[in-house]
Protein backbone atom coordinates (compact mmCIF):
# COMPACT_ATOMS: atom_id res chain seq x y z
CA UNK A 1 0.00 0.00 0.00
CA UNK A 2 1.53 3.31 -1.06
CA UNK A 3 -0.97 6.06 -0.32
CA UNK A 4 -3.65 6.51 2.29
CA UNK A 5 -6.55 8.86 1.68
CA UNK A 6 -6.94 12.05 3.74
CA UNK A 7 -10.48 11.38 4.86
CA UNK A 8 -13.05 14.00 5.69
CA UNK A 9 -12.06 16.65 3.15
CA UNK A 10 -15.21 18.60 2.44
CA UNK A 11 -17.58 18.33 -0.44
CA UNK A 12 -16.51 21.89 -1.40
CA UNK A 13 -13.13 20.65 -2.69
CA UNK A 14 -14.95 18.12 -4.85
CA UNK A 15 -17.40 20.75 -6.12
CA UNK A 16 -14.46 22.97 -7.05
CA UNK A 17 -12.90 20.06 -8.93
CA UNK A 18 -16.19 19.29 -10.71
CA UNK A 19 -16.45 22.96 -11.73
CA UNK A 20 -13.00 22.99 -13.37
CA UNK A 21 -13.52 19.50 -14.75
CA UNK A 22 -16.90 20.21 -16.37
CA UNK A 23 -15.70 23.52 -17.74
CA UNK A 24 -12.82 21.75 -19.42
CA UNK A 25 -15.16 18.99 -20.70
CA UNK A 26 -17.43 21.64 -22.26
CA UNK A 27 -14.43 23.47 -23.73
CA UNK A 28 -13.67 20.27 -25.66
CA UNK A 29 -16.36 21.56 -28.05
CA UNK A 30 -15.49 25.27 -28.21
CA UNK A 31 -17.89 26.10 -31.06
CA UNK A 32 -20.85 24.57 -29.25
CA UNK A 33 -19.84 26.32 -26.01
CA UNK A 34 -19.82 29.77 -27.63
CA UNK A 35 -23.07 29.21 -29.54
CA UNK A 36 -24.89 28.03 -26.41
CA UNK A 37 -23.66 30.92 -24.25
CA UNK A 38 -24.46 33.66 -26.77
CA UNK A 39 -27.65 31.97 -27.94
CA UNK A 40 -29.05 31.97 -24.42
CA UNK A 41 -28.16 35.64 -23.82
CA UNK A 42 -29.79 36.58 -27.14
CA UNK A 43 -32.92 34.56 -26.40
CA UNK A 44 -33.37 36.27 -23.02
CA UNK A 45 -32.86 39.73 -24.56
CA UNK A 46 -36.00 39.36 -26.68
CA UNK A 47 -38.11 39.60 -23.52
CA UNK A 48 -36.71 43.02 -22.57
CA UNK A 49 -38.23 44.45 -25.73
CA UNK A 50 -41.57 42.80 -24.95
CA UNK A 51 -41.73 44.27 -21.40
CA UNK A 52 -40.50 47.69 -22.56
CA UNK A 53 -43.36 48.08 -25.05
CA UNK A 54 -45.89 46.67 -22.60
CA UNK A 55 -45.01 49.29 -19.96
CA UNK A 56 -45.04 52.02 -22.63
CA UNK A 57 -48.62 51.10 -23.56
CA UNK A 58 -50.07 50.85 -20.06
CA UNK A 59 -48.51 53.95 -18.60
CA UNK A 60 -45.42 52.51 -16.92
CA UNK A 61 -46.96 50.83 -13.86
CA UNK A 62 -48.49 47.43 -13.04
CA UNK A 63 -49.77 47.43 -9.46
CA UNK A 64 -46.70 49.22 -8.09
CA UNK A 65 -44.16 47.53 -10.44
CA UNK A 66 -42.35 49.56 -13.11
CA UNK A 67 -40.12 48.46 -15.99
CA UNK A 68 -36.95 48.51 -13.84
CA UNK A 69 -38.59 46.32 -11.17
CA UNK A 70 -39.48 43.69 -13.75
CA UNK A 71 -35.94 43.91 -15.13
CA UNK A 72 -34.63 43.27 -11.59
CA UNK A 73 -36.73 40.10 -11.49
CA UNK A 74 -35.44 39.06 -14.90
CA UNK A 75 -31.83 39.72 -13.90
CA UNK A 76 -32.35 37.77 -10.67
CA UNK A 77 -34.06 34.85 -12.44
CA UNK A 78 -31.33 34.68 -15.07
CA UNK A 79 -28.54 34.79 -12.48
CA UNK A 80 -30.18 32.23 -10.18
CA UNK A 81 -31.09 29.89 -13.03
CA UNK A 82 -27.69 30.27 -14.69
CA UNK A 83 -25.81 29.60 -11.46
CA UNK A 84 -28.07 26.63 -10.73
CA UNK A 85 -27.35 24.89 -14.03
CA UNK A 86 -23.65 25.82 -14.04
CA UNK A 87 -22.95 24.64 -10.49
CA UNK A 88 -25.66 21.95 -10.18
CA UNK A 89 -26.21 20.99 -13.80
CA UNK A 90 -27.48 17.51 -13.02
CA UNK A 91 -30.61 18.87 -11.31
CA UNK A 92 -32.87 18.57 -14.41
CA UNK A 93 -31.67 14.97 -14.86
CA UNK A 94 -32.28 13.65 -11.33
CA UNK A 95 -35.30 11.53 -12.33
CA UNK A 96 -33.41 9.98 -15.23
CA UNK A 97 -30.41 9.22 -13.00
CA UNK A 98 -32.76 7.51 -10.52
CA UNK A 99 -34.84 5.39 -12.88
CA UNK A 100 -31.93 4.38 -15.10
CA UNK A 101 -29.87 3.15 -12.15
CA UNK A 102 -27.06 5.67 -12.72
CA UNK A 103 -27.34 6.70 -9.08
CA UNK A 104 -25.27 3.57 -8.30
CA UNK A 105 -22.08 5.42 -9.24
CA UNK A 106 -22.74 8.16 -6.65
CA UNK A 107 -23.78 5.70 -3.95
CA UNK A 108 -20.46 3.92 -4.36
CA UNK A 109 -18.46 7.08 -3.71
CA UNK A 110 -17.58 8.33 -0.22
CA UNK A 111 -19.35 11.66 -0.57
CA UNK A 112 -22.86 12.92 0.30
CA UNK A 113 -24.98 11.65 -2.58
CA UNK A 114 -27.07 14.71 -3.40
CA UNK A 115 -24.37 17.42 -3.74
CA UNK A 116 -22.11 14.91 -5.49
CA UNK A 117 -24.87 14.10 -7.98
CA UNK A 118 -25.96 17.70 -8.58
CA UNK A 119 -22.48 19.15 -9.05
CA UNK A 120 -21.21 16.43 -11.35
CA UNK A 121 -22.63 18.07 -14.48
CA UNK A 122 -22.57 21.61 -15.91
CA UNK A 123 -25.05 22.96 -18.45
CA UNK A 124 -22.93 25.35 -20.41
CA UNK A 125 -25.73 27.64 -21.63
CA UNK A 126 -26.06 28.75 -17.98
CA UNK A 127 -23.03 31.00 -18.55
CA UNK A 128 -25.17 32.94 -21.04
CA UNK A 129 -27.87 33.40 -18.38
CA UNK A 130 -25.31 34.58 -15.82
CA UNK A 131 -23.82 37.10 -18.28
CA UNK A 132 -27.31 38.28 -19.21
CA UNK A 133 -28.31 38.68 -15.54
CA UNK A 134 -25.20 40.71 -14.70
CA UNK A 135 -25.51 42.98 -17.74
CA UNK A 136 -29.24 43.53 -17.20
CA UNK A 137 -28.75 44.36 -13.52
CA UNK A 138 -25.90 46.78 -14.32
CA UNK A 139 -27.99 48.51 -17.00
CA UNK A 140 -31.26 48.90 -15.11
CA UNK A 141 -30.52 49.09 -11.36
CA UNK A 142 -28.80 51.60 -9.05
CA UNK A 143 -25.04 51.10 -8.75
CA UNK A 144 -24.38 50.88 -5.03
CA UNK A 145 -22.59 48.42 -2.82
CA UNK A 146 -25.84 47.55 -1.03
CA UNK A 147 -27.78 46.92 -4.25
CA UNK A 148 -25.04 44.65 -5.62
CA UNK A 149 -24.70 42.82 -2.30
CA UNK A 150 -28.46 42.23 -2.14
CA UNK A 151 -28.61 41.21 -5.78
CA UNK A 152 -25.84 38.66 -5.34
CA UNK A 153 -27.33 37.34 -2.10
CA UNK A 154 -30.78 36.93 -3.67
CA UNK A 155 -29.17 35.29 -6.70
CA UNK A 156 -27.58 32.69 -4.40
CA UNK A 157 -30.95 32.17 -2.67
CA UNK A 158 -32.63 31.80 -6.06
CA UNK A 159 -29.96 29.26 -7.04
CA UNK A 160 -30.61 27.27 -3.87
CA UNK A 161 -34.43 27.44 -4.06
CA UNK A 162 -34.65 26.60 -7.76
CA UNK A 163 -32.27 23.65 -7.29
CA UNK A 164 -34.26 22.57 -4.22
CA UNK A 165 -37.67 22.80 -5.92
CA UNK A 166 -36.48 20.68 -8.83
CA UNK A 167 -34.78 18.20 -6.48
CA UNK A 168 -37.92 17.98 -4.34
CA UNK A 169 -40.19 17.09 -7.25
CA UNK A 170 -37.64 14.87 -9.01
CA UNK A 171 -37.29 12.93 -5.73
CA UNK A 172 -40.88 11.77 -6.20
CA UNK A 173 -39.41 9.42 -8.82
CA UNK A 174 -38.20 7.26 -5.92
CA UNK A 175 -41.83 6.81 -4.87
CA UNK A 176 -43.91 6.99 -8.06
CA UNK A 177 -41.65 5.72 -10.85
CA UNK A 178 -40.98 8.77 -13.00
CA UNK A 179 -41.68 12.35 -11.93
CA UNK A 180 -39.48 13.94 -14.62
CA UNK A 181 -42.19 15.95 -16.43
CA UNK A 182 -43.81 17.01 -13.17
CA UNK A 183 -40.49 18.23 -11.76
CA UNK A 184 -39.67 20.05 -14.98
CA UNK A 185 -43.04 21.78 -14.82
CA UNK A 186 -42.56 22.79 -11.17
CA UNK A 187 -39.16 24.33 -11.98
CA UNK A 188 -40.53 26.20 -14.99
CA UNK A 189 -43.54 27.47 -13.02
CA UNK A 190 -41.26 28.77 -10.26
CA UNK A 191 -39.29 30.80 -12.81
CA UNK A 192 -42.34 31.91 -14.80
CA UNK A 193 -44.30 33.15 -11.78
CA UNK A 194 -41.33 34.98 -10.27
CA UNK A 195 -40.93 37.00 -13.47
CA UNK A 196 -44.34 38.68 -13.10
CA UNK A 197 -45.09 41.50 -10.65
CA UNK A 198 -46.05 39.58 -7.49
CA UNK A 199 -48.72 42.15 -6.57
CA UNK A 200 -51.03 40.84 -9.33
CA UNK A 201 -51.55 37.56 -7.39
CA UNK A 202 -54.02 37.36 -4.47
CA UNK A 203 -55.60 34.66 -2.28
CA UNK A 204 -54.99 30.99 -3.03
CA UNK A 205 -52.49 31.58 -5.86
CA UNK A 206 -50.41 33.70 -3.48
CA UNK A 207 -50.38 30.86 -0.91
CA UNK A 208 -49.22 28.41 -3.61
CA UNK A 209 -46.48 30.84 -4.66
CA UNK A 210 -45.19 30.91 -1.08
CA UNK A 211 -45.22 27.12 -0.68
CA UNK A 212 -45.62 24.49 -3.43
CA UNK A 213 -44.23 26.74 -6.17
CA UNK A 214 -42.16 29.11 -4.03
CA UNK A 215 -41.82 31.85 -6.67
CA UNK A 216 -42.71 34.55 -4.13
CA UNK A 217 -39.77 33.52 -1.94
CA UNK A 218 -37.32 34.20 -4.76
CA UNK A 219 -39.06 37.06 -6.61
CA UNK A 220 -41.81 39.02 -4.90
CA UNK A 221 -40.27 39.20 -1.40
CA UNK A 222 -36.67 39.84 -2.57
CA UNK A 223 -37.76 42.80 -4.69
CA UNK A 224 -39.63 44.28 -1.72
CA UNK A 225 -36.46 43.97 0.39
CA UNK A 226 -34.37 45.33 -2.48
CA UNK A 227 -36.57 48.41 -2.88
CA UNK A 228 -36.94 49.04 0.84
CA UNK A 229 -34.55 47.12 3.05
CA UNK A 230 -36.33 45.32 5.91
CA UNK A 231 -34.04 43.12 8.05
CA UNK A 232 -36.94 41.13 9.53
CA UNK A 233 -38.42 40.31 6.13
CA UNK A 234 -34.90 39.54 4.92
CA UNK A 235 -34.38 37.05 7.77
CA UNK A 236 -37.79 35.47 7.18
CA UNK A 237 -37.14 34.94 3.47
CA UNK A 238 -33.69 33.45 4.12
CA UNK A 239 -35.18 31.02 6.66
CA UNK A 240 -38.08 30.14 4.33
CA UNK A 241 -35.63 29.50 1.47
CA UNK A 242 -33.49 27.30 3.70
CA UNK A 243 -36.62 25.38 4.75
CA UNK A 244 -37.31 24.60 1.06
CA UNK A 245 -33.71 23.38 0.70
CA UNK A 246 -34.05 21.22 3.84
CA UNK A 247 -37.35 19.73 2.59
CA UNK A 248 -35.74 18.79 -0.74
CA UNK A 249 -32.68 17.23 0.91
CA UNK A 250 -34.94 15.35 3.37
CA UNK A 251 -37.21 13.91 0.68
CA UNK A 252 -34.24 12.86 -1.44
CA UNK A 253 -32.65 11.10 1.55
CA UNK A 254 -35.93 9.35 2.33
CA UNK A 255 -36.19 8.30 -1.31
CA UNK A 256 -32.75 6.68 -1.26
CA UNK A 257 -34.17 3.94 0.97
CA UNK A 258 -36.58 3.08 -1.83
CA UNK A 259 -34.00 3.22 -4.60
CA UNK A 260 -34.22 0.12 -6.79
CA UNK A 261 -31.27 0.69 -9.12
CA UNK A 262 -31.31 -0.72 -12.66
CA UNK A 263 -29.13 -2.25 -15.33
CA UNK A 264 -29.21 0.28 -18.16
CA UNK A 265 -25.93 0.87 -19.97
CA UNK A 266 -24.59 4.26 -18.93
CA UNK A 267 -21.70 6.58 -19.71
CA UNK A 268 -20.79 9.85 -18.00
CA UNK A 269 -21.00 12.87 -20.28
CA UNK B 1 -8.23 -13.21 10.15
CA UNK B 2 -11.80 -11.87 10.12
CA UNK B 3 -13.83 -12.61 6.96
CA UNK B 4 -13.96 -9.78 4.41
CA UNK B 5 -17.71 -10.27 3.87
CA UNK B 6 -20.32 -11.97 6.06
CA UNK B 7 -23.93 -12.22 4.93
CA UNK B 8 -26.71 -13.74 7.04
CA UNK B 9 -30.34 -14.25 6.02
CA UNK B 10 -30.13 -11.51 3.40
CA UNK B 11 -33.37 -10.79 1.55
CA UNK B 12 -34.56 -8.21 -0.93
CA UNK B 13 -37.80 -8.16 -2.82
CA UNK B 14 -39.08 -5.78 -5.46
CA UNK B 15 -42.64 -4.84 -6.26
CA UNK B 16 -43.03 -4.52 -10.01
CA UNK B 17 -45.97 -3.13 -11.93
CA UNK B 18 -47.50 -5.62 -14.38
CA UNK B 19 -49.67 -4.78 -17.35
CA UNK B 20 -51.43 -6.82 -20.01
CA UNK B 21 -50.72 -5.92 -23.64
CA UNK B 22 -52.85 -3.30 -25.40
CA UNK B 23 -54.24 0.20 -24.92
CA UNK B 24 -57.34 -0.95 -22.96
CA UNK B 25 -55.11 -2.69 -20.41
CA UNK B 26 -53.02 0.49 -20.12
CA UNK B 27 -56.14 2.54 -19.32
CA UNK B 28 -57.35 -0.12 -16.85
CA UNK B 29 -53.90 -0.05 -15.26
CA UNK B 30 -54.28 3.64 -14.38
CA UNK B 31 -57.27 2.89 -12.13
CA UNK B 32 -56.46 -0.65 -11.03
CA UNK B 33 -52.71 -1.18 -11.29
CA UNK B 34 -51.49 -4.75 -10.91
CA UNK B 35 -48.30 -5.60 -9.07
CA UNK B 36 -46.02 -8.61 -8.84
CA UNK B 37 -43.70 -9.33 -5.92
CA UNK B 38 -40.25 -10.58 -6.92
CA UNK B 39 -37.89 -12.17 -4.39
CA UNK B 40 -34.63 -11.01 -5.93
CA UNK B 41 -32.61 -12.32 -2.99
CA UNK B 42 -34.29 -14.86 -0.71
CA UNK B 43 -32.49 -15.30 2.61
CA UNK B 44 -28.92 -16.06 1.58
CA UNK B 45 -25.94 -16.74 3.87
CA UNK B 46 -22.25 -16.80 2.97
CA UNK B 47 -18.80 -15.64 3.98
CA UNK B 48 -15.84 -14.50 1.92
CA UNK B 49 -12.36 -14.69 3.41
CA UNK B 50 -9.91 -11.83 2.96
CA UNK B 51 -7.70 -12.38 -0.08
CA UNK B 52 -10.13 -14.80 -1.75
CA UNK B 53 -11.14 -14.69 -5.42
CA UNK B 54 -14.78 -15.66 -5.58
CA UNK B 55 -16.83 -16.28 -8.70
CA UNK B 56 -20.46 -15.36 -8.08
CA UNK B 57 -22.43 -16.82 -10.94
CA UNK B 58 -26.00 -17.44 -11.99
CA UNK B 59 -28.33 -17.03 -14.96
CA UNK B 60 -29.80 -13.65 -15.88
CA UNK B 61 -32.21 -12.44 -13.21
CA UNK B 62 -30.87 -14.88 -10.61
CA UNK B 63 -30.03 -12.15 -8.08
CA UNK B 64 -26.30 -11.58 -8.68
CA UNK B 65 -26.39 -7.83 -9.28
CA UNK B 66 -28.91 -7.29 -6.48
CA UNK B 67 -26.61 -9.14 -4.07
CA UNK B 68 -23.61 -7.00 -5.09
CA UNK B 69 -25.70 -3.84 -4.74
CA UNK B 70 -26.79 -4.89 -1.25
CA UNK B 71 -23.23 -5.70 -0.18
CA UNK B 72 -21.85 -2.42 -1.54
CA UNK B 73 -24.55 -0.27 0.11
CA UNK B 74 -26.42 0.76 -3.05
CA UNK B 75 -29.63 -1.00 -2.01
CA UNK B 76 -31.26 -1.32 1.39
CA UNK B 77 -32.00 -4.93 2.39
CA UNK B 78 -35.49 -5.98 3.48
CA UNK B 79 -34.07 -8.44 6.01
CA UNK B 80 -30.79 -9.96 7.10
CA UNK B 81 -27.34 -8.78 8.13
CA UNK B 82 -24.37 -7.71 6.03
CA UNK B 83 -20.88 -7.09 7.36
CA UNK B 84 -18.22 -5.89 4.94
CA UNK B 85 -14.77 -5.26 6.49
CA UNK B 86 -16.51 -4.78 9.85
CA UNK B 87 -18.91 -2.16 8.45
CA UNK B 88 -22.63 -2.12 7.79
CA UNK B 89 -22.93 -1.09 4.11
CA UNK B 90 -26.16 0.88 4.30
CA UNK B 91 -25.46 2.57 7.65
CA UNK B 92 -21.76 3.21 6.98
CA UNK B 93 -21.90 3.61 3.21
CA UNK B 94 -19.33 6.40 3.01
CA UNK B 95 -16.79 4.73 5.31
CA UNK B 96 -17.14 1.54 3.29
CA UNK B 97 -16.76 3.35 -0.04
CA UNK B 98 -13.16 4.27 0.91
CA UNK B 99 -12.34 0.58 1.27
CA UNK B 100 -14.04 -1.05 -1.70
CA UNK B 101 -13.77 -0.63 -5.45
CA UNK B 102 -16.28 -1.56 -8.12
CA UNK B 103 -16.25 -2.15 -11.85
CA UNK B 104 -19.68 -2.51 -13.40
CA UNK B 105 -19.21 -3.50 -17.05
CA UNK B 106 -22.40 -1.62 -17.94
CA UNK B 107 -21.74 1.57 -15.99
CA UNK B 108 -18.75 3.79 -16.47
CA UNK B 109 -17.14 6.04 -13.92
CA UNK B 110 -14.99 7.71 -16.58
CA UNK B 111 -16.06 10.89 -18.39
CA UNK B 112 -16.84 10.05 -22.00
CA UNK B 113 -15.43 13.22 -23.58
CA UNK B 114 -12.30 13.56 -21.43
CA UNK B 115 -9.09 11.52 -21.29
CA UNK B 116 -8.80 8.92 -18.49
CA UNK B 117 -6.11 10.96 -16.72
CA UNK B 118 -8.67 13.71 -15.98
CA UNK B 119 -11.17 11.19 -14.58
CA UNK B 120 -8.43 9.64 -12.42
CA UNK B 121 -7.57 13.03 -10.92
CA UNK B 122 -11.27 13.63 -10.22
CA UNK B 123 -11.57 10.20 -8.59
CA UNK B 124 -8.54 11.12 -6.46
CA UNK B 125 -10.47 14.15 -5.18
CA UNK B 126 -13.60 12.04 -4.61
CA UNK B 127 -11.54 9.68 -2.43
CA UNK B 128 -9.84 12.58 -0.62
CA UNK B 129 -6.36 11.84 -1.94
CA UNK B 130 -3.93 14.74 -2.18
CA UNK B 131 -2.68 15.69 -5.64
CA UNK B 132 0.68 14.02 -4.91
CA UNK B 133 -0.99 10.83 -3.66
CA UNK B 134 -3.25 10.73 -6.73
CA UNK B 135 -0.30 11.24 -9.09
CA UNK B 136 1.62 8.49 -7.31
CA UNK B 137 -1.31 6.08 -7.74
CA UNK B 138 -1.85 7.09 -11.38
CA UNK B 139 1.84 6.40 -12.13
CA UNK B 140 1.60 2.99 -10.47
CA UNK B 141 -1.68 1.99 -12.17
CA UNK B 142 -0.51 3.29 -15.56
CA UNK B 143 2.42 0.92 -15.34
CA UNK B 144 0.43 -2.10 -14.09
CA UNK B 145 -2.41 -1.71 -16.61
CA UNK B 146 -0.16 -0.39 -19.41
CA UNK B 147 -2.23 2.72 -19.99
CA UNK B 148 0.45 5.22 -21.03
CA UNK B 149 -0.34 4.94 -24.76
CA UNK B 150 -3.90 6.23 -24.44
CA UNK B 151 -3.94 8.16 -21.14
CA UNK B 152 -4.40 11.45 -23.02
CA UNK B 153 -7.09 10.29 -25.45
CA UNK B 154 -10.78 10.98 -24.78
CA UNK B 155 -12.54 7.89 -23.39
CA UNK B 156 -14.93 7.92 -26.36
CA UNK B 157 -11.97 7.14 -28.65
CA UNK B 158 -10.76 4.10 -26.66
CA UNK B 159 -11.45 0.49 -27.62
CA UNK B 160 -13.63 -1.53 -25.22
CA UNK B 161 -10.58 -3.39 -23.89
CA UNK B 162 -8.69 -0.15 -23.26
CA UNK B 163 -11.74 1.33 -21.55
CA UNK B 164 -12.18 -1.67 -19.23
CA UNK B 165 -8.50 -1.46 -18.25
CA UNK B 166 -9.03 2.22 -17.45
CA UNK B 167 -12.20 1.39 -15.49
CA UNK B 168 -10.28 -1.14 -13.42
CA UNK B 169 -7.43 1.29 -12.83
CA UNK B 170 -9.96 3.96 -11.80
CA UNK B 171 -11.60 1.61 -9.32
CA UNK B 172 -8.21 0.95 -7.70
CA UNK B 173 -7.13 4.59 -7.35
CA UNK B 174 -7.87 4.56 -3.59
CA UNK B 175 -6.29 1.12 -2.95
CA UNK B 176 -9.50 -0.75 -2.02
CA UNK B 177 -9.35 -3.94 0.04
CA UNK B 178 -12.19 -5.58 -1.91
CA UNK B 179 -12.83 -5.24 -5.63
CA UNK B 180 -16.31 -6.04 -6.95
CA UNK B 181 -16.27 -6.86 -10.64
CA UNK B 182 -19.63 -7.22 -12.36
CA UNK B 183 -19.18 -8.70 -15.86
CA UNK B 184 -15.78 -7.08 -16.49
CA UNK B 185 -15.04 -9.15 -19.60
CA UNK B 186 -18.38 -8.62 -21.34
CA UNK B 187 -17.87 -8.00 -25.07
CA UNK B 188 -14.07 -8.37 -25.01
CA UNK B 189 -12.07 -10.47 -27.49
CA UNK B 190 -10.11 -13.51 -26.25
CA UNK B 191 -6.74 -11.75 -26.10
CA UNK B 192 -8.03 -8.80 -24.10
CA UNK B 193 -10.06 -11.15 -21.87
CA UNK B 194 -6.89 -13.06 -21.00
CA UNK B 195 -5.08 -9.81 -20.24
CA UNK B 196 -7.87 -8.65 -17.91
CA UNK B 197 -7.79 -12.04 -16.17
CA UNK B 198 -4.02 -11.76 -15.67
CA UNK B 199 -4.46 -8.30 -14.20
CA UNK B 200 -7.14 -9.46 -11.77
CA UNK B 201 -4.88 -12.31 -10.61
CA UNK B 202 -1.96 -9.92 -10.25
CA UNK B 203 -3.96 -7.46 -8.10
CA UNK B 204 -5.01 -10.36 -5.89
CA UNK B 205 -1.58 -11.94 -5.56
CA UNK B 206 0.56 -8.82 -5.23
CA UNK B 207 -1.77 -6.46 -3.34
CA UNK B 208 -3.91 -9.01 -1.46
CA UNK B 209 -7.14 -7.50 -2.80
CA UNK B 210 -10.20 -9.69 -2.24
CA UNK B 211 -12.01 -10.21 -5.55
CA UNK B 212 -15.77 -10.69 -5.91
CA UNK B 213 -16.42 -11.48 -9.55
CA UNK B 214 -19.65 -12.04 -11.44
CA UNK B 215 -19.35 -13.33 -14.97
CA UNK B 216 -21.18 -15.41 -17.53
CA UNK B 217 -17.82 -16.37 -19.01
CA UNK B 218 -16.78 -19.87 -17.89
CA UNK B 219 -13.17 -18.99 -18.75
CA UNK B 220 -13.15 -16.16 -16.18
CA UNK B 221 -14.31 -18.57 -13.50
CA UNK B 222 -11.98 -21.40 -14.45
CA UNK B 223 -8.87 -19.31 -14.95
CA UNK B 224 -9.12 -16.80 -12.12
CA UNK B 225 -11.26 -18.14 -9.28
CA UNK B 226 -10.57 -20.73 -6.62
CA UNK B 227 -14.10 -20.70 -5.25
CA UNK B 228 -17.46 -20.43 -6.98
CA UNK B 229 -20.88 -19.67 -5.62
CA UNK B 230 -23.98 -20.17 -7.76
CA UNK B 231 -27.17 -18.21 -7.19
CA UNK B 232 -30.49 -19.01 -8.82
CA UNK B 233 -33.96 -17.67 -8.07
CA UNK B 234 -32.40 -15.58 -5.28
CA UNK B 235 -30.97 -18.59 -3.39
CA UNK B 236 -27.43 -19.98 -3.19
CA UNK B 237 -27.59 -23.37 -4.93
CA UNK B 238 -23.91 -24.27 -4.99
CA UNK B 239 -20.89 -23.14 -2.99
CA UNK B 240 -17.51 -24.86 -3.31
CA UNK B 241 -14.15 -24.82 -5.03
CA UNK B 242 -13.98 -24.46 -8.79
CA UNK B 243 -12.16 -27.82 -8.96
CA UNK B 244 -14.96 -29.54 -7.05
CA UNK B 245 -17.43 -27.96 -9.37
CA UNK B 246 -15.59 -29.12 -12.42
CA UNK B 247 -14.54 -32.61 -11.39
CA UNK B 248 -17.14 -33.77 -8.87
CA UNK B 249 -20.43 -32.11 -9.55
CA UNK B 250 -20.79 -33.31 -13.11
CA UNK B 251 -19.04 -36.68 -12.74
CA UNK B 252 -18.06 -37.10 -16.36
CA UNK B 253 -14.95 -37.17 -18.54
CA UNK B 254 -14.55 -36.38 -22.21
CA UNK B 255 -12.30 -38.80 -24.10
CA UNK B 256 -10.97 -37.66 -27.48
CA UNK B 257 -9.26 -40.48 -29.45
CA UNK B 258 -7.79 -41.00 -32.89
CA UNK B 259 -7.63 -44.69 -33.88
CA UNK B 260 -5.77 -46.28 -36.76
CA UNK B 261 -8.84 -48.29 -37.75
CA UNK B 262 -12.61 -48.60 -37.13
CA UNK B 263 -13.87 -49.01 -33.56
CA UNK B 264 -17.25 -49.06 -31.75
CA UNK B 265 -18.12 -48.13 -28.17
CA UNK B 266 -20.63 -50.40 -26.44
CA UNK B 267 -19.72 -49.99 -22.75
CA UNK B 268 -22.77 -48.79 -20.77
CA UNK B 269 -22.17 -45.20 -19.55
CA UNK B 270 -20.05 -44.27 -22.59
CA UNK B 271 -21.63 -42.24 -25.39
CA UNK B 272 -20.12 -41.09 -28.67
CA UNK B 273 -20.71 -37.36 -29.01
CA UNK B 274 -18.90 -36.84 -32.31
CA UNK B 275 -17.27 -39.08 -34.91
CA UNK B 276 -15.15 -38.29 -37.97
CA UNK B 277 -13.27 -41.03 -39.86
CA UNK B 278 -11.44 -42.92 -37.08
CA UNK B 279 -11.60 -40.03 -34.56
CA UNK B 280 -14.20 -39.93 -31.78
CA UNK B 281 -15.25 -37.75 -28.90
CA UNK B 282 -16.75 -39.91 -26.14
CA UNK B 283 -18.57 -38.80 -22.99
CA UNK B 284 -17.98 -41.16 -20.04
CA UNK B 285 -20.29 -41.18 -17.03
CA UNK B 286 -17.99 -42.10 -14.10
CA UNK B 287 -20.95 -43.16 -11.94
CA UNK B 288 -21.57 -46.01 -14.43
CA UNK B 289 -18.17 -46.98 -15.79
CA UNK B 290 -14.45 -46.14 -15.69
CA UNK B 291 -12.34 -44.34 -18.28
CA UNK B 292 -9.86 -47.23 -18.48
CA UNK B 293 -12.70 -49.69 -19.28
CA UNK B 294 -13.63 -47.63 -22.34
CA UNK B 295 -9.98 -47.27 -23.41
CA UNK B 296 -9.49 -51.04 -23.04
CA UNK B 297 -12.56 -51.71 -25.19
CA UNK B 298 -11.20 -49.42 -27.92
CA UNK B 299 -7.71 -50.97 -27.79
CA UNK B 300 -9.16 -54.42 -28.36
CA UNK B 301 -10.53 -53.22 -31.72
CA UNK B 302 -7.69 -51.06 -33.03
CA UNK B 303 -4.51 -49.16 -32.04
CA UNK B 304 -4.81 -45.70 -30.48
CA UNK B 305 -2.80 -43.02 -32.33
CA UNK B 306 -3.65 -40.10 -30.03
CA UNK B 307 -5.72 -39.66 -26.86
CA UNK B 308 -6.86 -36.78 -24.59
CA UNK B 309 -8.89 -37.04 -21.38
CA UNK B 310 -10.55 -33.89 -20.06
CA UNK B 311 -13.19 -32.87 -17.60
CA UNK B 312 -16.57 -31.66 -18.84
CA UNK B 313 -16.33 -28.10 -20.17
CA UNK B 314 -17.14 -25.49 -17.53
CA UNK B 315 -20.05 -24.11 -19.56
CA UNK B 316 -21.73 -27.51 -19.41
CA UNK B 317 -21.13 -27.83 -15.67
CA UNK B 318 -22.68 -24.42 -15.09
CA UNK B 319 -25.62 -25.20 -17.38
CA UNK B 320 -26.08 -28.47 -15.50
CA UNK B 321 -26.26 -26.59 -12.18
CA UNK B 322 -28.78 -24.09 -13.53
CA UNK B 323 -30.98 -26.79 -15.02
CA UNK B 324 -30.64 -29.52 -12.42
CA UNK B 325 -32.54 -29.89 -9.18
CA UNK B 326 -29.83 -27.76 -7.50
CA UNK B 327 -30.99 -24.89 -9.53
CA UNK B 328 -34.70 -25.39 -9.37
Amino acid sequence: MTAKPRRGTGILRLMGHYFRFNLSANMAYKGSFIIQVFGMALNNSAFIIFWYFLFQRIGGDIKGFDFNDVMFLWALAAMGFGMSVVLFGNTPFISRVIYSGELDVYLLQPKPVLPNLLASRMIVSGWGDIAYGLILFSATQPMSLQSWALFLLFSVLMLLVLTAVRTLYHSLTFFFGNAESFAQMAGEMTITFMLYPGSIFKGAPMIVLHSLIPAALVGYIPIRVFKEFDPVLMAVVVLADLAVVAAAAGLFKLGLRRYESGNRMATRL
Amino acid sequence: MAPAVTVKGLSKHFRTKVKQAGVAASVRGIFRPGYKEIDAVAGIDFQIEAGEILAFIGPNGAGKSTTIKLITGILYPDAGEIDVLGLNPHRQRRELAYRIGTVFGQKSQLWFHLPPIDSFHLLGTIYDLSRTQTQHRIDFLTEVFELSEFMDQPVRKLSLGQRIRCEMAGSLIHEPEILFLDEPSIGLDVVVKQRIRDLIKRINEERGVTIFLTSHDAGDIEKICRRAMVINHGAIVWDGTVNEMKYSLLNQRILAVRMDGPAEVRTPGARVLKRKDHSMKIQIDLDTTRTETVIAELMKQSSIEDITISATPMEEVITHIYESEHGS
